[in-house]
């Protein structure tokens, strides 16, 4: 259907001036601090500002209301997420509030519900997602974790990795093989494992940032209860591709992105050419007009996928694979933007200066190294959640049946 | 311009592979990027060129040189871009050296080019300024004769190798900002001179210079008399382009060979992924992208060898190709990598750092296809106005 039915709320507007005060009054000022120069926060830090966030329900704003949520409209959302950006607040963390969270109020006991979702709205908990394996990247559902039954518990034994933020994780959600006989996608589990369960082991990854954001997770005879396995033992993959619609959507992160353009247009102000500012540069120009309008049209897209998952419980497959191919796309466009600007300076990448406590001269936009740690960083957008390739093949079979 | 013969050529290649497969692997690469001198390259290793005679592959006969031309510089560049080399060769026999041969008095050639053939002296280019962008004749640093020599104050932006350069051959201007632009000889261990040294996005170091009240010595003006050096500026930056360009056609031709040796071996559903049809045409898209760049490139340096008229736009034309090319290429190469490519652990991540170097150092593609737009539109009107 070409047109979809759209609530108008006059109330948007001051919901918007409600955002704006609230991150000016409520940002933790190191928070704020450290936001304005670029630099990484520590979980505490993130921790301070999330739980704000929490204290009004707004990290789970989109959630239906009785299972806690706000029962957001689509267009609140993205409001939500474009007044964060715009603030300058720090990102969004989805791995509860996207991922685990839906999957448990969607396929959960009442004993998990009562158990998790509070964790998660009030940022309380702290999730990482235990889905890629050494041998199973673009082919998720070849994973060779196994979870073996015995009484009361299963035994966990394997590796997951390019997990992110298991370092600073409290709970992971993994896809388990509960049954190695059978077909590969018939025998997958879906476990909630507590990280201080013994027998865990976190490694890091230094990814091409420099920064520690990746992590390998092993699981050594970890024993996982029973009560912990979401809805039934080897239907896992079907709750795994309910939750990577809705992580395809989450890829997509409005706040970011509209950070991200705000940092560009800042950079075209402070970066000469000849003495005149890039900002004036009718290419650049350009090139920022075409990057605004890839923005409102992957905004368009998103708000699709926000009203399919109000009206079905889920975002589409198809749909939110389309979200995920272009919003990845357009992340990885305005950040070589940036790096277009940036390579006017010399394409320094003075790293040290996103740490706290660093005192070096910075050359360059003050902004220079989070714009540089952010282009490095998401040339992983096109791979994470799905690879673009992936997509293609899912829009292909799903949407065209090729 | 003299070069050398095809033989000659090939000698020089086999001996930089020979030399640099052997001997610069990148766990050792690794060793000299991050060893604890924080030179971020090998003192050992740049003396085994000089022994090996590429520092001197385009420097003249008399000065310890082989003779060769540009084409024999872009193949030390492409080789140093295949092993992704650390060593100052950007800055020292590229860039300098130019700006000594084709700037300096016979004198200053006679003392100061052996030695940069001899491995004994490291040197970088300070030329563009905060403000400049990529704009080549930008210059406000300002140079004032005193009794002994000059007095030179300015800002020089970002230039690699200089943390580690014995000279800077710096840009002023005489007298004030309206004044000729001149090039002089800086030591960096002067007076007045003042380096925030830094990694460049591929983790090379260099270093911004602060020049105040920077004093040299008389003789350190490259050349004699009044000769305005924008011109010489103009064509040593060209030098500099088609040289990155070089070395980033040696960086795609390594970077796709390993993506095609990882995707043979990575299985995914059942089978290696090089047999899925979409990932084939993509290796193809990057063998092609950096064939185009290699031709385009070997087009320009043979026709700055040959100092063919239009060499200049062959140099731009050749920055726009390879710079696109390298985006592309070091792109993919990490996007099929998957998430191995995101490691630090792994080159290919480091290829496609050297790569976006490589793009932007100079101008980018955009920059230069605005150039090529502007001159064409220039020679248009006075083709109209005759």
């Amino acid at each position: 259907m070409f047109i979809r039915a759209v609530q108008h709320n006059a109330e948007l507007d001051a919901f918007r001036a409600e955002v704006r005060e609230f991150c000016k009054s409520e940002m933790p000022a190191e928070v704020r601090a450290k936001q304005a120069r670029g630099q990484h926060l520590e979980r505490h830090e993130y921790d301070a500002w999330l739980k704000r966030l929490g204290s009004r329900g707004w990290l789970t704003g989109k959630w239906p209301k009785e299972h806690g949520g706000l029962g957001w409209q689509p267009e609140q959302f993205l409001a939500f997420q474009e007044e964060l950006g715009r603030a300058g607040a720090p990102p969004l963390i989805s791995f509860g509030p996207t991922m685990a969270g839906p999957v448990i109020y969607t396929f959960g006991t009442p004993e998990q519900k009562k158990k998790y979702l509070h964790g998660i709205i009030r940022n309380e908990t702290w999730w990482c997602q235990g889905y890629s394996e050494p041998g199973a990247g673009s082919d998720l559902a070849g994973l060779k974790t196994r979870a073996v039954r015995d009484g009361t518990h299963y035994v966990v034994n394997g590796q997951k990795i390019w997990t992110s933020m298991a370092h600073w994780a409290d709970m992971i959600f993994a896809l388990v093989r509960t049954n190695p006989d059978a077909k590969k996608q018939e025998g997958i589990s879906f476990l909630l494992i507590d990280m201080k369960s013994p027998g865990i082991t976190v490694r890091p990854i230094i990814g091409i940032t420099l920064g520690h954001h990746l992590n390998e997770v092993f699981f050594e005879n970890v024993r996982v209860p029973v009560e912990n396995l979401i809805g039934e033992e080897n239907k896992g993959w079907t709750y795994a591709k309910f939750l990577l619609a809705n992580e395809r959507v989450g890829n997509v992160d409005i706040a970011k992105l509209e950070s991200y353009l705000g940092q560009i247009r800042r950079l075209l102000e402070e970066t000469k050419e000849s003495g005149r500012a890039l900002a004036e540069d009718p290419l650049f120009q350009r090139r920022l007009a075409e990057l605004e309008v890839g923005f409102a049209t992957v905004k368009a897209l998103m708000a699709d996928q926000l009203a399919a998952a109000r009206t079905n419980g889920a975002p589409s497959l198809m749909g939110a694979a389309a979200l995920k191919l272009r919003g990845t796309e357009l992340v990885q466009a305005i950040l070589q933007t940036g790096l277009d600007v940036l390579g006017r300076h010399g394409m320094v990448f003075q790293s040290d200066a996103l740490h706290a406590g660093w005192n070096g001269e910075l050359i360059g936009p003050e902004e220079s190294a989070d714009v540089i740690y952010e282009h490095l960083y998401r040339r992983a957008a096109t791979i994470y959640g799905g690879s673009s390739e992936v997509q293609k093949n899912i829009i292909a079979k799903g949407a065209l049946g090729l | 311009m003299p070069s050398f013969s095809a033989e000659e050529r090939q000698l020089l290649d086999d001996s930089l592979q020979g030399f640099l497969s052997e001997n610069y692997s990148f766990e050792r690469w690794k060793k000299l990027a991050r060893g604890p001198e924080m030179e971020g390259f090998g003192r050992a290793e740049w003396a085994r060129y000089a022994e090996l005679g590429w520092l001197g592959v385009a420097l003249p006969e008399a000065a310890g040189g082989a003779g060769g031309g540009m084409t024999e510089l872009g193949i030390v560049m492409a080789a140093a871009g295949r092993h992704m080399v650390l060593e100052p060769l950007l800055g020292t026999i590229v860039l300098a050296a130019g700006a000594i041969e084709h700037a300096g008095t016979t004198a200053q050639r006679d003392r100061m080019l052996p030695q940069i053939a001899a491995g004994k002296h490291l040197m970088a280019f300070c030329h563009a300024e905060p403000g400049a962008g990529y704009a080549r004749d930008y210059v406000r640093a300002v140079a004032r004769a005193d009794a002994s020599g000059f007095v030179i104050d300015g800002e020089k932006t970002f230039a690699l190798g200089a943390h580690a350069a014995d000279t800077l051959v710096a840009s002023a201007r005489m007298g004030s900002d309206k004044g000729q632009v001149c090039l002089f000889l800086v030591p960096r261990t002067a007076s007045g001179v003042r380096l925030n040294v830094a990694p460049a996005l591929d983790g090379r170091l260099g270093a911004t210079v602060s020049l105040t009240g920077a004093k040299v010595v008389a003789d350190a003006k490259l050349g004699d008399g009044h000769v305005d050096m924008l011109g010489t500026i103009d064509r040593l930056i060209d030098r500099g382009a088609i040289a990155v360009c070089a070395e980033a056609c040696g960086a795609m031709a390594a970077v796709t060979q390993a993506t095609v040796e990882y995707l043979k071996t990575r299985q995914q559903f059942g089978q290696p992924l090089s047999k899925f049809q979409v990932l084939q045409h993509r290796l193809v898209d990057m063998s092609v992208s950096g064939e185009e760049a290699r031709a385009i490139v070997h087009a320009a340096l043979q026709a700055l060898d040959d100092n063919a008229p239009g060499a200049q736009q062959a140099v731009w034309a050749a920055k726009v190709q390879t710079a696109r090319s390298a985006r592309f290429v070091g792109g993919q190469a990490i996007q099929l990598h998957g998430g191995m490519g995101m490691t630090d652990e792994l080159a290919i991540g480091h290829y496609y750092k050297r790569l976006t170097l490589c793009e932007t150092l100079f101008g980018d593609g955009e920059w230069y296809l605005k150039q090529i737009g502007a001159a064409a539109a220039t020679s248009a009107i006075a083709a109209s106005a005759t």
